[in-house]
């Protein structure tokens, strides 16, 4: 039923740039495709396994820059230059999570935030590499068989491709045994052990899938914009992947695609008044807070639960 | 019978304290076997350095002929030692049905290309899980709490959970820790008669508990340990008898103590 549901929501994407020929409403598209797959990767590290890592602003930069560097400077193309931003970026968090999953679940958030902010640092001050503040301009669009992803509308379809694998991929994990052992590590880590599962590879693996996905989906945007520099990494990338998981609600899988998409539209809806858009955002979001403070998904589960204990009675 | 676990001179220290000062005893297969002493004698010292939840200074454990000492925790439930907490832990928002299957995952052969490719061993696998989970879920009498997350259940039913969790996998021995403390009279009968059902079964029971009824009429074999050193074993009679046991752990005479029973039967 969710499956139906979500292949006729793909498909339904996947005509949007037969409905519309403007390029804004594309763009938007394009963009809430791509922060709903790094939306899900945090969710899977964060939602499922429960460590919050704000090394996804790195990763998301990390990924953008590996891309772009690919193809201006190392002479690839952009298939490959988003390869191996996944690839770089599993490597990175397999090396920063040996070390940091030791260590308990507050002093991980904050050597994955001050990751991030290492990783602005370097693309701002290695000169040599990144170009600094001026960034990398004219990013080329991609082409696949002889045909040029040249226009808006066209690169929609590789971000499309690209959303719809990498959801699959993430949702084929997350409601696999490896999903709910995640979840059985953020509910009771020593439960688990005592039940024969050894968690760190479990958590090491989590983090470099996510740190893979979030990594590539930063590749794709980057090509999207055109134009790589430090501002990439602005927090706001982070903040958004973050909103819309606690909206979502941490831990569902739907939830968070659902939310994916209806938040990176949302800002867009309220440009009626341009004025006060943020300020409304901003009410509409405290206000999804205090009513669900678990998220769209753990609202509609608590309401099950009741339902199950007026059963019970 | 021979003895499943052997434990030899664990010894454990907290800045200089001796929680275990040297302690040695021995399971037998298929037994119950009770582990009781007074508040801060080293019981739940003793169980976390058998299950590698803690690291012991020196001492041995040897289970079923395999020497599991200082081994890390999930080794040792793999080696097959399951145990459970004082405070319950089970997985609230995962139904009962996902808790028992977690709890035998890491014991069935199917990796996860098996489940991605649903190969037979995956489904095979699962099925007999499943089975297992649907017996065990009949003894505790929480078949109607199957789907449910386990969250809603009372702290006596949680406790239950967490006893079927650490039988699903068929382990070697299963280390209780507290399995009665704070759960309701009718309930203490209840699990009672299940352990005793399950040990009739086959399965081994090392149980740490303050509750000297439910250890009397469960234990074949009692262990006393007192300031983190073992001050008497026995059948419960013996225990109940020895003046030095009821000196340290019940604080009175024999006499007392001969009056308490009458009491309590």
């Amino acid at each position: 039923m969710k499956l139906a549901i979500a292949l006729i929501a793909a498909l339904a994407f996947a005509a949007l740039p037969l409905l519309t020929s403007s390029n804004y409403i594309i763009g938007v598209g394009i963009s809430a495709l791509i922060f709903t797959v790094a939306a899900a990767a945090l969710n899977l590290i964060y939602g499922f396994t429960g460590l919050l890592s704000f090394a996804q602003l790195g990763f998301w930069g990390i990924g953008g820059y590996v891309t772009a560097l690919t193809v201006v400077t190392f002479g690839g193309n952009f298939w490959w230059g988003v390869l191996w931003a996944a690839l770089v970026n599993a490597v990175v968090a397999l090396a920063i999570g040996y070390p940091t999953l030791r260590t308990n679940r507050h002093a991980f958030v904050i050597m994955t935030l001050t990751f991030a902010l290492l990783v602005t640092l370097i693309a701002r001050d290695w000169v040599d590499l990144t170009r600094g503040p001026l960034g990398i301009p004219n990013l080329p669009k991609p082409s696949a068989f002889g045909y040029h992803f040249a226009t808006t509308a066209q690169y929609y379809w590789v971000a499309w491709a690209f959303s719809v694998a990498m959801l699959g991929f993430l949702y084929a994990l997350c409601s696999s045994r490896i999903g709910r052992t995640l979840v059985a590590i953020k509910q009771n880590e020593p439960l688990v052990r005592a039940q024969g599962i050894a968690p760190m590879p479990y958590k090491l693996s989590a983090f470099a899938i996510s740190a893979a996905v979030t990594g590539a989906a930063g590749g794709v945007f980057t090509f999207h914009l055109g134009i790589i520099d430090p501002l990439f990494l602005d927090f706001y990338y982070m903040q958004t992947f973050l909103i819309i998981v606690i909206i979502g609600g941490a831990g569902s899988f739907w939830g968070v695609v659902a939310a994916g998409i209806a938040l990176s539209a949302l800002p867009e809806m309220l440009r009626f008044s341009a004025d006060f858009r943020m300020i409304i955002y901003g009410v509409i979001l405290v206000v999804a807070m205090f009513v669900m403070p678990t998220g769209v998904a753990g609202w509609l589960r608590e309401r099950q639960i009741a339902r199950m204990r007026e059963q019970l009675r | 019978m021979s003895a499943i676990l052997q434990v030899t001179e664990l010894r454990k220290s907290y800045a200089g304290v001796h929680a275990l000062d040297g302690v040695s005893f021995a399971v037998e297969a298929g037994s119950v076997t009770g582990l009781i002493g007074p508040n801060g004698s080293g019981k739940s010292t003793a169980i976390d350095c058998i299950s590698g939840f803690q690291k012991r200074d020196s001492g041995e454990v040897v289970l079923a002929g395999n020497d599991i000492t200082g081994l890390p925790a999930h080794q040792i439930a793999r080696a097959g030692l399951m145990r459970t907490f004082q405070t319950v832990r089970i997985y609230e928002r995962l139904s009962l049905r996902d808790n028992l299957a977690i709890a035998a995952q890491q014991f069935d052969p199917a990796t996860w290309i098996d489940e991605f490719l649903r190969t037979r061993r995956y489904r095979q696998a699962v099925d007999k899980a499943e089975v297992r989970a649907r017996e065990l879920v009949e003894l505790i009498g929480l078949k109607r709490y199957w789907e449910i997350e386990t969250g809603i259940l009372s702290y006596g039913q949680k406790k239950l959970v967490a006893l079927a969790a650490a039988l699903m996998p068929h382990p070697k021995i299963v280390v209780l820790d507290e399995p009665v403390a704070g759960v309701n009279p009718t309930r203490i009968r209840e699990i009672e008669v299940a352990l005793a059902a399950l040990n009739r079964a086959g399965e081994t029971f090392l149980i740490v508990e303050h509750n000297v009824e439910f250890i009397t009429n469960l234990c074949h074999r009692v262990i006393v340990l007192d300031q983190g050193k073992k001050l008497a074993e026995g059948t419960a009679a013996e225990i109940h008898t020895d003046p030095r046991v009821l000196e340290a752990y019940l604080g009175m005479t024999p006499e007392m103590a001969e009056a308490e029973m009458r009491g309590a039967a």
